[in-house]
């Protein structure tokens, strides 16, 4: 049969957000890709350009909306970079707790999606009610479900709730049944293995080359994680190790293990977070006044000419990093110019090479493996 | 507790890594610093300025000697108010990581306070700044850091500086058929309201007037 | 035995008699019997069709609310009350308290027992209720039952569309291929021995000569659309169905060399005289049958031409209003038909279970137990597993159907054939109490179904454990790719 072009989107069930991908078929081969991006680019780079560093915040929470704390993170620790900002201990606490909670829901919504593309449509319910048990305890520090506008330069917007350190606990306590549950389900199922395994092979050099970063390098069996490679915040005082997966061929990763690096992702990030609400400075059962010291120092809000600032950051998606320079409009109270650096915009081009070869039915397959959110692709 | 890269293991690899730049191309006019992040563990890295002629041989030695093995970002700016030689600035941020293949069935487990020489992730800052131009110009690194491809894409699309040698420019997140010459990050487009009360007031601009020509609004 | 509801015989002879007596005298006298015929064959038709379609709303309600619940993990007991209840309030309440003289008590102690394994209990039912916590204002009476007339109704308001450039007059066709073809079969498929639209000889030939047009349709509707989308989907479903028809069709034979007869009524009749339902003789036959039918009407685990992740709906993407509604009416048309044939061919059809140990005859009629068993077959094989599995792709789909299922079901034809030769036995055949072949043959009752159901059950669980564990667990279908990952640019020849 003559080969035919298919576009896949902008609109489409698979896509996992607005972006396009044309394949080329020979029956049901792959056998070209092309990823079209750019659908919601909403120039968050330029309308930085007249914010000032607390203004942008919320932009950066619209970035990537399903993990809308780890970017508000990122962002922040480049501003204090640029502005020379301290941050109090109990402040890196909570932001390092929100963030692993952020990272919780956003990988439940990833297999929440991931599991219908592949057939599975019990997993979308599942995955997206105890979602419902992280976004409740967001909404008690942030404000909102999805985006919280909740660090500040120099600490957070308010402090923990009375109450939330033992919701914390229970719900995680919880959670950690529930991902048995989901392995129970999935790992058991003949059919998901025979769907996700020699499937999407990504080996971790070809990966580091392409720009890829994040949980599907270490579903290529390397446990590199900037978290501790670029270190940050108190990952280095919290109990916990780097989830890694070993590739089954020499081809690399393939979708089973890219799937399960972020099931373990999800155990590790709950292990972090009943560490560090038992070892919280000032105690995880009080709570301080918005502003007080113990969360929020006063930091400059000017940075002159000249001075940069950055960031690298593991979202959960890959590795995000900002880039600032100081010296805007204001005398320097707007950046001069805000460089963001999104893992998925690169990743997806990558994608859509790795398809080749595969079949039609795989796509969904390996494009939900790495785990795509198009809010972070565009900006 | 968590794994980590302690704070002498950084220092000592970014000073290892500068001397090991500026041995190499002190004579060629490129300069390596040691600076310091201002906040948080206030972490060391390598920041290099070099001439636009120059990156590409600086890339590949990079690539091949110093173990850069991951091109983070490649991004632009636009200076049209400063000095004549410093109308745009690329600043290409990479990273060396200690990620190598693995054999099938088998993990590297890093420990980082063990890493050493080589192996200590770094990070790399370079600034190429470009003079006053209305054209402005780099070679592209395609070829030698995959990541290097859409992020030179993405700076051509929104600065306007050309990336020589790389294949297959294309528009990425402005439309296809945006006309040449826009590239919206460059300083004379300004965006419709810097404030956000004028948004409210009249977002369509409908309300404009003759006399508003050229302001913000 | 027949079913002592035999509606069929008393249409036919009242109308019959009818006939004469209005006819009598009159110039039509010599023609009462063709319209009498005309009347009762309108009259059956009606009735079977009719209660079949009617008992249709049950299987869509099932659908829904137990895959809901299944979905939900609201609690054991809860999940099955708001069948009939609606979801007031969180919990269903110690129900089982109500019931006279503390017979409830086991229930309570089995619900307990379901919520502390697989359930919710206390603060964590609160904690994850949140979602879908609704309450439901109003008659407390099968809530939902009627949704899907309702959603045909919507349809039947649609804009009836065809895409631009389409084939027309196959576009059009196809709807009424699978359609049709479907509608004819559940007019063939008994209720009971007296419920039924028609009885030809080799009724069970010709009820899967017309499904098999069935692909055919599909096939028209995925070209004819213009969509690339629903071309991929009509050809899926074409290779799919075409390569599942012959599993099923041979598993039939089995059926039918078993029996030693074409006919439904034949078949069911032989399950009761031998004293022994067809699922313990051929136990392989019976999964066979199910997986192919699976197949066949195209639900997960195998509704990869209709996959939304990829196709959007597949073949149908492009009908719609009543079309569309027919073509999804259809889809649950073929299931139900699944169930009731699955019910006949190995659970014995409307005799009640021991039906030949019982002695007084049934005090339910038999269309009941019909409907019983198809909806327990229903919602145990095909909406669970909709609910727990994911989609196989289709190579995989074709190459299990292929590789392994047809060698089976050739198996299990001659394992049919060594059955009927050699341990049938046509005197021993009879209708009573106890007795019948599968009765007598062997050295204790029943020894023939029940060595081979537990031979066949041992098999299955010995397979099913025999699991590489280790790290190099064998892959079952590896992909090769063309041209190995990286290695190409995007956009680029």
């Amino acid at each position: 049969m003559a080969e035919m072009w298919i576009t896949m989107g902008p609109q489409h069930p698979m896509t996992h957000g607005l972006w396009t991908l044309r394949v080329k078929v020979d029956g049901e081969t792959v056998t070209d890709t092309e990823a079209e991006l750019g659908y919601i680019h909403r120039g968050v780079e330029k309308i930085c350009e007249s914010r000032d560093f607390t203004q942008i915040t919320p932009y950066c929470d619209r970035l990537c909306y399903v993990s809308a704390m780890t970017w508000a993170h990122s962002y922040i620790m480049a501003a204090e970079d640029l502005l020379e900002a301290e941050v109090p201990e109990r402040a890196e606490y909570i932001r390092l707790m929100a963030a692993e909670i952020q990272r919780l829901a956003s990988h439940l919504m990833w297999l929440g999606a991931f599991g219908p593309d592949i057939g599975n449509l019990t997993l979308m319910t599942w995955c997206l009610r105890d979602r419902e048990m992280f976004l409740d305890l967001l909404q008690e520090l942030g404000g909102s479900r999805m985006h919280y506008n909740f660090p500040r330069v120099g600490g957070v917007k308010r402090d923990i709730p009375i109450g939330w350190a033992d919701r914390l606990r229970a719900k995680i306590k919880l959670f950690e049944h529930r991902i048995d549950e989901y392995e129970m389900l999935l790992d058991e199922s003949t059919i998901w293995l025979v769907r996700l395994q020699g499937v999407g092979y990504a080996t971790a050099e070809d990966q580091l080359n392409e720009g890829v970063s994040g949980p599907n390098i270490r579903a290529a069996g390397v446990n590199t994680d900037a978290r501790w490679t670029n270190p940050y915040s108190v990952y280095d005082q919290v109990d916990w190790e780097p989830a890694v997966e070993k590739p089954t061929s020499v081809k690399g990763a393939d979708c089973y293990d890219r799937y399960r690096v972020r099931m373990e992702e999800m155990r590790q990030s709950c292990r972090m977070i009943l560490d560090a609400i038992e070892k919280i400075p000032g105690g995880s059962n009080t709570h301080y006044s918005p502003g007080d010291e113990m969360i929020l120092t006063k930091a400059p809000t000017r940075a002159p000419e000249g001075a940069t600032g950055t960031s690298t950051y593991e979202c959960t998606r890959g590795v995000s990093q900002f880039y600032l320079q100081g010296g805007g409009d204001g005398r320097g109270k707007h950046p001069y110019r805000v460089s963001i650096r999104s893992p998925m915009f690169i990743t997806i081009p990558y994608v859509a090479k790795t398809m080749i070869g595969y079949k039609v039915a795989d796509i969904p397959a390996i494009m939900g493996s790495f785990d795509p959110c198009i809010g972070e692709t565009d900006r | 507790m968590g794994t980590t890269i302690t704070a002498k293991q950084n220092s000592k690899a970014a000073s290892a890594a500068v001397s090991a730049v500026n041995d190499r191309f002190s004579d060629a006019g490129i300069v390596a610093e040691v600076i310091a992040h201002s906040a948080g563990k206030k972490y060391e890295f390598v920041r290099i300025t070099c001439a636009p002629a120059q990156w590409r041989a600086l890339a590949k030695w990079l690539a091949s000697e110093a173990g850069v093995n991951y091109c983070g970002m490649i991004t632009g700016t636009h200076f049209p108010e400063g000095p004549s030689e410093r109308g745009w600035e690329v600043a290409v941020h990479l990273y060396r990581w200690p990620i190598a293949n693995v054999a099938p069935h088998t993990c590297t487990i890093h420990v980082g306070e063990k890493l050493t020489g080589d192996d200590i992730p770094i990070e790399y800052e370079v600034f190429i700044p470009i003079e006053k131009t209305e054209s402005p110009s780099v070679p592209s690194v395609q070829d030698i850091w995959g990541g290097a491809d859409w992020n030179e894409k993405e700076t051509w699309d929104l600065v306007g500086i050309d990336f020589e040698g790389h294949v297959n420019m294309h528009r990425v997140l402005n439309p296809h058929d945006s006309p040449d010459e826009f590239h919206p990050l460059q300083r004379q487009h300004k965006i419709r309201y810097h404030d956000f009360n004028e948004m409210y007031d009249d977002p369509q601009g409908f309300g404009r007037k003759p006399v508003d020509e050229g302001r913000v609004k | 035995m027949n079913d002592w509801l035999g509606l069929h015989d008393f249409i036919f002879y009242r109308t019959r008699e009818l006939c004469w007596w209005a006819f009598e005298g009159t110039f039509l006298e010599s023609s009462s019997n063709d319209v009498a015929f005309f009347i009762h064959t309108l009259l059956t038709c009606l009735i079977t069709f009719g209660g079949i379609m009617i008992s249709m709303f049950m299987i869509l309600w099932i659908e829904r609310k137990f895959y809901a619940r299944v979905n939900d993990r609201r609690g054991a007991t809860t999940a099955l009350r708001s069948l009939w209840v609606g979801e007031n309030g969180v919990t269903a309440g110690e129900w089982w308290n109500m019931i006279p003289y503390g017979l409830g008590k086991p229930v309570g102690a089995i619900n307990g027992w379901l919520n502390r394994v697989a359930g919710n209990d206390g603060h964590q039912q609160e904690m994850v209720n949140r979602v879908g916590n609704r309450s439901w204002y109003g008659v407390s009476i099968f809530p939902g039952f009627f949704q899907n007339l309702a959603d045909g109704m919507k349809f039947l308001i649609k804009e009836h569309m065809v895409p631009n450039r389409a084939d027309k007059v196959i576009f059009e066709l196809a709807p009424f291929l699978v359609i049709s073809s479907t509608v004819m079969i559940l007019g063939m498929i008994p209720l009971s021995s007296g419920i039924y639209g028609a009885n030809p000889e080799l009724s069970v030939l010709f009820a899967f000569a017309i499904f098999g047009i069935a692909p055919l349709g599909v096939f028209f509707a995925g070209w004819s659309s213009n969509n690339k989308y629903t071309l991929l989907g009509g050809i899926r479903s074409a290779a799919q169905l075409t390569a599942y028809e012959i599993p099923l069709l041979l598993s039939i034979l089995g059926v039918c060399i078993m029996a030693g007869s074409f006919n439904f009524l034949e078949i069911v009749h032989f399950q009761h005289s031998s004293g022994v339902w067809l699922l313990f003789l051929m136990p392989l036959g019976a999964v066979l049958f199910l997986v192919s039918m699976i197949a066949e009407v195209e639900r997960i685990p195998f509704d990869m031409p209709e996959a939304e992740a990829e196709l959007v709906e597949g073949w149908w993407t492009e009908y719609g209003g009543m079309r569309f509604g027919l073509l999804f009416a259809a889809e649950y048309m073929r299931v139900y038909a699944a169930s009731i044939l699955f019910a006949h061919f190995f659970l014995g059809g409307w005799h009640s279970p021991f039906a030949g140990l019982i002695p007084g005859g049934p005090l339910i009629p038999g269309v009941i137990w019909t409907l019983l068993k198809a909806w327990l077959i229903f919602t145990v094989v095909f909406v669970w597993a909709r609910t727990a599995l994911p989609r196989i792709r289709t190579d995989q789909i074709l190459e299990f159907g292929w590789r392994m299922l047809l060698p089976l079901s050739v198996i299990q034809v001659a394992l049919a054939i060594v059955y009927r030769i050699y341990l049938f036995d046509a005197s021993a055949l009879n209708d009573s109490t106890s007795g019948g072949w599968a009765w007598d043959a062997g050295l204790f009752p029943w020894a023939v179904p029940v060595l081979t159901t537990v031979f066949w059950l041992a098999l299955f669980l010995v397979f099913m454990n025999d699991e590489d564990d280790t790290e190099d667990m064998e892959r079952m279908y590896h992909v090769q790719t063309l041209t190995p990952a990286g290695t190409h640019t995007a956009g680029t020849e």
